[in-house]
């Protein structure tokens, strides 16, 4: 992979002009306008789900805040709509920011402290943030969420009686979102993340900064993501609490783990594709996330380095050991930099 | 041959620290294993006791193989280690370190009588067994670690670096230690660099460099002194 | 302030810790030992209080209270078991092993909580309380069931407290917390410890969804909240301490009781998040945390 450009391939330019021919003419293909209806929610989801790759994948940062950031975005859209009657074009560039903003104050305790600590303080604040939305009743709608949220609109051409703007609004948003992350993933900041992730004590001891960099993971992860927030909402017409919610984050989780950790492309298709599965067993109930769960543990078990992965580096996964006697951190410590002895390694 | 290392390679996933070594330990024998830092002594008796799983070879331990074992199962049988560094429980008192020692199961019911002889071997650690082990002195802590070992009632004993980062003074109480136990008949297999600790008790040495061994010294046959030094150190010590 | 605040207070605060402490000493030893945290604990609770509901109640099988919470536990410790061994044993010997549990385990939890409310419906229920009624004590009316958590949960947690101590067992277990090549040295069975300990810590689980389930209602996600509070309180306690585990549970359980009484339900979690922050911040090994 070259560290400058967009670093492709001739093949892989073939590969994008081709997903991009197939995604300008999708429209007049699909006709049924609950599988448009999908096609538009699943690149929603795949912007959330891939930019989330980057603090989950490349990073290697147990962010688990990244769901609030989509909701921040989706309410901060929301209300500028809905309580002061801001623009929703507006309101995107708002959620993007409040996302960021977000994501920033989220990151400062969180990138000195080691892995499980993080997972602790991004859940925990997931979990607050949802709990403040509802519990702010005048401003969010409660529980029941906040309705009419007004749909996108270019002067007189509303957006939500031809839905196919939005298909391709939204699908040019994923092909930035992409490109961004992909240039982001190729650059030496990209590589200097994964040097952070899978040899911590080297990196910095070559002078990585591993605070700052982590800090830019957390900014870029949630520019689009904020971005897909709001577009969620002004496409949906309201915003509920489910944007912060545990079924949610489940669904996304299974996008990056299912399509690929630490590849980008494998959550953008699994994003459409694990929305129209799941949007597909929504008549069942509950049983639609038990096997979404279910997916996640067997792709686990068996291709943990997700399928897009499994066709780009076959069956060798991420292997990293060190010998016992090397590290001697304090396991108990929240301070990482290095393994420590720990059950069979 | 109550234990026998045949053309072990082994390391940690892909770094290969043992290349094809082998080595012998003969009923009742006290051998060592000297050599530079980092150059797979420590690995080797991490695999022997089955903390590590050879790549190729083959560990024999009182005719039956034991490559493929448990931890567990190989200090059942009685293949015991008292491994280098930190391998105290911190947060336990000498005596129930001890305790701890004597686990595996033979050696749980006569815990007492393994106690009394290892209090009657290091008297400091029965002045201290109720402290915890991690305000002991590094000398008491190696008491302890050996302390534990004993109570698993070793068939074959191995010591990896007993006597590493002591001052010389507790490096004699040890050295005296360990020549009492090796008095006992048990038949041990020693690590350190210390090599006049080394040529006190062991009748047989190994040479080891680069995970293979260089040097090994017949049974019986006089071990120059000077020649082992001379090796080790590149030139005879002034 | 009046009394009777103060007292109300204090019992819901004595409450919460003790539900806090069971929930967290369980984490406590799922870390102590495999260095790892369990994101289906909160589910576990939940599934103790559906199991007592459904072989005590009148609408299940009717059994009475104490089958109920007999088969509840006995029923947890093997679901204990099995969560471990389908998604924590086979990727123990993985690099980034604790990132991968994480989701395994938050996937197991969805999984779990889903099926609750697939076979148990999303309408709430209740779980007969152990001990009705109630009791006067300085001019406040308390109930005998949270009193019975007060007293109960102690000695429970004593309990535990005497076998990690006093037991072969529980040597063998503080020896995998404290040094686990060591241990498998001594000749620990770390392999069979590890299946005990979630067994245990699912128990633990369990008895605290019976006597919530009691209190309040039972829903699929009842033990998301507890789950959460445990989390602050194993960081705030000091991971890898079981004492300081337990004094944070209860203290976090007062400063919530106090934040509910003055800031209000709403922004009581905001208090306890804003208490995890500074614990992180400020000093992260927490209370009585840090070793070696």
């Amino acid at each position: 992979m070259s560290g400058r450009g967009l670093g492709l391939s001739p093949r892989q330019i073939a590969l994008w002009v081709t997903g991009i021919a197939i995604f300008l003419l999708l429209p007049r293909v699909i006709t049924d306008p609950y599988l448009l209806h999908v096609a538009i929610l699943g690149m929603i989801f795949s912007i959330v789900a891939s930019n989330w790759d980057l603090t989950l994948g490349y990073a290697g940062v147990f962010n688990f805040a990244h769901i609030a950031f989509f909701g921040i975005g989706a309410y901060t859209s929301g209300i500028l709509a809905v309580r002061f009657g801001i623009s929703p074009w507006i309101g995107i560039i708002a959620g993007a920011i409040a996302a960021t903003i977000v994501a920033a104050i989220v990151s400062v305790p969180a990138i000195r402290l080691r892995g499980i600590y993080v997972a602790l303080l991004t859940f925990a604040f997931a979990q607050l943030a949802l709990a403040l939305i509802v519990s702010q009743t005048s401003f969010t709608g409660g529980i029941s969420g906040l309705v009419g949220v007004p749909g996108l609109s270019i002067g007189d051409y509303q957006f939500r009686e031809h839905p196919v703007a939005y298909f391709y609004l939204i699908g040019a948003v994923l092909l930035a979102s992409t490109l961004f992350l992909r240039r982001v993933v190729t650059s030496d900041f990209g590589l200097s993340l994964i040097a952070l992730r899978d040899f911590e004590e080297y990196a910095v001891s070559r002078g990585v900064p591993l605070a700052r960099q982590r800090f830019l993971a957390f900014l870029f992860s949630s520019i689009f993501t904020g971005v897909a927030g709001a577009l969620y909402v002004h496409y949906l017409l309201v915003a509920s609490p489910e944007v912060f919610g545990f079924s949610l984050g489940t669904l996304f989780l299974s996008v990056i783990l299912v399509g690929g950790a630490a590849t980008i492309y494998g959550p953008v298709i699994a994003g459409v594709v694990l929305t129209y599965i799941s949007e597909m067993m929504a008549p069942l109930g509950p049983i639609r996330f038990m096997v979404l769960a279910l997916l996640i543990i067997v792709t686990m078990w068996f291709v943990p380095q997700g399928v897009w992965g499994l066709l780009t580096r076959g069956f060798s996964r991420r292997n990293v050991t060190l010998p016992p006697e090397g590290l001697e951190a304090d396991p108990d410590s929240p301070y990482g930099a290095g393994e420590e002895p720990g059950p069979a390694r | 041959m109550p234990l026998n290392v045949d053309r072990v390679s082994a390391g940690y996933g892909k770094v290969v620290v043992l290349h094809d070594i082998s080595i012998v330990v003969g009923q009742g024998e006290r051998v060592g294993l000297f050599g530079p830092n980092g150059h797979g002594k420590t690995t080797l008796l991490r695999a022997i006791s089955g903390l590590i799983r050879p790549s190729s070879g083959s560990i024999t331990f009182d005719g039956a193989p034991i490559t493929t074992l448990s931890p567990r199962e190989i200090v059942d049988r009685g293949l015991v280690q008292s491994p280098q560094g930190n391998t105290l429980f911190p947060r336990m008192t000498v005596l129930e370190n001890l305790t701890l020692g004597a686990y595996a199961g033979h050696a749980w019911s006569q815990r007492r009588e393994s106690l009394e002889r290892v209090f009657a071997l290091f008297p400091k650690l029965a002045q201290r067994q109720g402290q915890l082990a991690r305000t002991l002195s590094g000398g008491e802590r190696q008491m302890v670690s050996i302390g534990m070992a004993l109570m698993g009632k070793p068939s074959l004993l191995m010591l990896d670096e007993p006597t590493l980062g002591l001052a010389p003074k507790i490096k004699d109480e040890l050295a005296e230690a360990i020549s009492a136990i090796a008095a006992t008949g048990v038949t041990m297999l020693i690590v350190d660099q210390d090599i006049e600790l080394l040529l006190g008790v062991c009748q047989r040495l190994y040479y080891i460099e680069n995970g293979r061994v260089s040097l090994e010294t017949r049974e019986g046959e006089r071990i120059d002194r000077q020649q082992i030094l001379e090796m080790y150190f590149g030139t005879a010590p002034r | 302030m009046s009394v009777d605040t103060l007292v109300a207070i204090l019992v819901s605060g004595f409450v919460a810790g003790s539900l806090y402490a069971l929930m967290a000493s369980g984490l406590s030893l799922v870390w102590g030992t495999l260095r790892m945290f369990n994101f289906a604990h909160g589910t576990l609770l939940m599934l103790g209080a559906y199991a007592a509901w459904y072989f005590s109640d009148s609408k299940g099988l009717d059994l009475g209270l104490s089958v109920g919470i007999l088969v509840a536990l006995i029923l947890l410790a093997l679901g204990g078991i099995l969560l471990y061994a389908l998604l924590v044993r086979p990727f123990i010997a993985r690099p980034g092993a604790d990132l991968v549990v994480i989701i395994t385990t938050l996937a197991g939890a969805s999984f779990l909580q889903n099926s609750a409310q697939e076979v148990f419906g999303p309408r709430y229920k209740q779980l007969d309380r152990v001990v009705k009624g109630q009791v006067e004590i300085l001019n406040t009316a308390i109930g005998l069931q949270e009193l019975l958590i007060i007293i109960l949960t102690p000695i429970v947690l004593l309990l535990l407290a005497l076998f990690l101590k006093r037991t072969k067992l529980g040597l063998a277990i503080r020896a995998v917390e404290q040094n686990h090549d060591s241990a498998l040295l001594a000749g620990v069975n770390v392999g069979r410890i590890y299946p005990l300990i979630f067994a245990v810590s699912a128990m633990l689980a369990a008895l605290a969804g019976i006597m919530l389930g009691g209190l309040f209602f039972i829903t699929p996600v009842m033990g998301s909240d507890p789950l959460l509070r445990a989390f602050i309180v194993v960081v705030f306690g000091g991971l890898g301490s079981l004492p300081g585990t337990i004094v944070g549970a209860y203290v976090i359980g007062i400063i919530e009781a106090i934040a509910v009484f003055v800031v209000g339900l709403y922004w009581a979690p905001v208090v306890l998040f804003i208490v995890l922050i500074l614990v992180m911040i400020l000093r992260p090994t927490g209370l009585m945390g840090g070793k070696e």
